[in-house]
């Protein structure tokens, strides 16, 4: 069994105060390479912090995580900025690009943390708007663009590295339906090219277009782990 | 580092800056304030410097002026009330040194007072009129450039003549040549026989508003006596020295173990005095310019600390697409240091502008030294990695998932 994601029993707790925080509670995952999952579950069930756990933006308190069959369970920060860079694309509910850089530049960003030559960077930047559909928008800058085209330069950010792994958070929770529908289909786009393509969402009809869902509810997994 | 990541790192770091123009402005002025010091302070000094250097050379190597005060009184353990006690240097040191001197060259008295000169309704006010002997030219190595200067008759005959220097010519006798026609000092009546070759200004002050006389003659007029100064030409400085003390503490009985009650000035002890004297003022404006750079740091800290939480967002942006602890580090560090050096460049400019105005309105040399300039650009780096530092630190400890969530 060489699944790309193994949880298993992870747990996270964190300390509000005097209080435990008990956000997951025993979790088992696993995710095969090329798989397109939703991740639902009302606010509050934990779904945040899976997302954070398997983006390697945070370890477990207790447990396991492979990821690709490495340990990251264990890892040091330096290890898991090494680790997201490879394998993991973040696209997030608030766009989150810098306001005053192009958008191809907002795209090679991750390449440059990534040593990409400076002459290639642009390149694949380019390449990678034209895949999102904004060929024509290279050059603008955040706030010349819609919400819509905003989240499909997230996505092309996301794709620079050419990780293994797409994690999108909320990705058409800022959007109208015409419009998340069609950074859906982005989404899909990249599923049928074999990425490894992860949605976290509330809004089931989002949920609905994944080829398998995880529904949490209290930090536990209800159905589909 | 990686070239593109630095690019990226100056980038942001202008970017930030240009963004809050206003903000980053003001926070320099510390910097600012502290860099221009440091370089004025430097060029005015360094510029002193030369001029001090360059007027007293003119005062002759090897010439020793024995003299009741020192030309420069400063420094620690200068007990001003001691030297106000002191006797009068007078004609009895003066032959004393003669006598027995051995290491001297020349050696000849100078008695200076300020006369009104004239001729017919003419007058040249507070001329400095010196009675010495022969051998001035020798010492002073200033020597007639028309006429001939004393002679020994003229000193042992008393004789009531003089030699003029240019500016009392230029005065007295501006068409004619003086030579041979008369003068009046104190209503005595003194024969021209020769004038001083020029010696232009010291300091700001002619050194050619001047007569010379025989100090026998000088003693017809004088009134009341006062301290004289006695010049030595030496063959060399240190020996002379120490022989001028060795003979005037036995002629003016000063007990073993007391301090000299007489000065022996010479143009390199006032460069060396003047060199004491400004070391102290340049300790005091650097410890000024200290603060102020220290004062700007913290003002660097501040905003730097404002920056990190303004740009969380961005920096748990950062982390997530792959950015390092250190590389987080060093953007921030960088535009730490570029604040800071933003505001030494506009000091050292400020610096400039201001030394070349003071060397203008005080007529002095324009002297900026190279290591200002570098001391500048090192105080600003070093304050800004300094104060940088701990916002740098608190941005790159930031958890992503934390900074990822911040509102």
């Amino acid at each position: 069994m060489s699944n790309l994601i193994e949880m298993k029993k992870v747990k996270k707790t964190y300390k509000l105060g005097e209080t435990e925080v008990h956000a997951l509670q025993g979790v088992n995952v696993s995710i095969s390479k090329g798989e397109f999952i939703s991740i639902v579950g009302p606010s509050g069930s934990g779904k945040s912090t899976l997302m954070h756990i398997l983006g390697c933006l945070d370890i477990p308190s207790e447990g396991t995580y492979h990821l690709q069959g490495e340990d990251v369970g264990k890892m040091n920060g330096d290890q898991l900025a090494d680790i997201r860079k490879k394998f993991i694309g973040f696209v997030f509910q608030d766009f989150y690009l810098l306001p005053d850089v192009t958008a191809w530049y907002n795209v090679a960003l991750p390449m440059i943390y990534n040593r990409v030559p400076p002459k290639e960077r642009k390149e694949r930047a380019i390449n990678f708007l034209t895949e999102v559909g904004l060929a024509d928008r290279i050059n603008h800058l955040p706030n010349q663009l819609s919400g819509g085209e905003r989240q499909r330069v997230t996505i092309a950010r996301a794709l620079s590295n050419e990780p293994e792994i797409i994690l999108a958070d909320e990705p058409t929770g800022n959007l109208d339906s015409a419009t998340g529908e069609g950074v859906m289909q982005i989404f899909y786009k990249l599923h049928e090219e074999g990425k490894t393509v992860i949605l976290v969402t509330h809004e089931l009809y989002v949920a609905d277009q994944a080829e398998r869902k995880i529904h949490l509810k209290d930090g536990m997994i209800e159905d589909g782990g | 580092m990686d070239r593109g990541f630095l690019a990226e790192s100056v980038r942001s770091a202008l970017e930030a800056i240009k963004t809050n123009k206003l903000r980053s402005l003001l926070t320099t002025l510390g910097i600012i304030i502290g860099v221009t010091t440091v370089i004025a302070v430097i060029s005015v000094i360094s510029g002193l410097k030369t001029q001090v250097a360059s007027s007293f050379s003119s005062l002759g190597a090897n010439v020793l002026y024995v003299q009741k005060f020192p030309w420069v009184m400063g420094g620690a353990g200068i007990d001003w009330w001691k030297i106000r006690q002191r006797k009068d240097i007078g004609m009895d040191e003066f032959r004393a040194l003669k006598e027995y001197g051995s290491s001297f060259k020349y050696v000849a008295p100078e008695i200076t007072y300020r006369y009104d000169v004239k001729v017919g309704n003419k007058n040249a006010r507070g001329v400095e009129v010196v009675g010495t002997t022969e051998h001035f030219p020798e010492i002073r190595d200033q020597g007639v450039k028309l006429g001939r200067f004393l002679s020994l008759d003229d000193i042992r005959y008393r004789r009531d003549v003089c030699i003029l220097g240019q500016d009392v010519v230029n005065t007295l006798y501006p068409d004619e040549n003086p030579i041979g026609k008369q003068v009046r000092i104190k209503g005595r009546i003194l024969t021209v026989i020769g004038i001083l070759k020029e010696l232009g200004d010291l300091m700001g002050q002619s050194m050619d508003n001047v007569v010379v006389v025989p100090y026998t003659t000088m003693a017809k007029f004088v009134g009341h006596r006062r301290s004289i100064t006695i010049t030595v030409l030496a063959q060399d400085e240190e020996e002379a020295s120490e022989e001028i003390r060795w003979i005037l503490r036995r002629v003016r009985k000063v007990k073993p173990g007391e301090d000299d009650d007489f000065s022996i000035n010479s143009s390199g002890a006032i460069t060396k005095q003047f060199n004491d004297l400004t070391r102290t003022m340049f300790i005091i404006m650097i410890g000024i310019a200290g603060i102020s750079l220290v004062v700007g740091g913290i003002g660097i800290m501040n905003i730097m600390l404002v920056s990190v939480t303004e740009r969380t967002r961005e920096i748990g942006v950062r982390k997530a697409i792959g950015a390092k602890s250190s590389e987080i580090l060093s953007q921030f560090l960088l535009e730490s240091v570029m604040v800071s050096f933003v505001g030494g460049i506009i000091g050292i400019f400020l610096g400039f502008s201001l030394t070349k105005l003071i060397s203008t309105i005080g007529n002095m040399p324009f002297g900026m030294p190279i290591w200002g300039i570098v001391l500048g650009f090192s105080f600003s780096f070093f304050i800004g990695v300094f104060f940088g530092i701990y916002p740098a630190r608190k941005a790159a400890s930031l958890s992503p998932v934390e900074a990822l969530r911040y509102e």
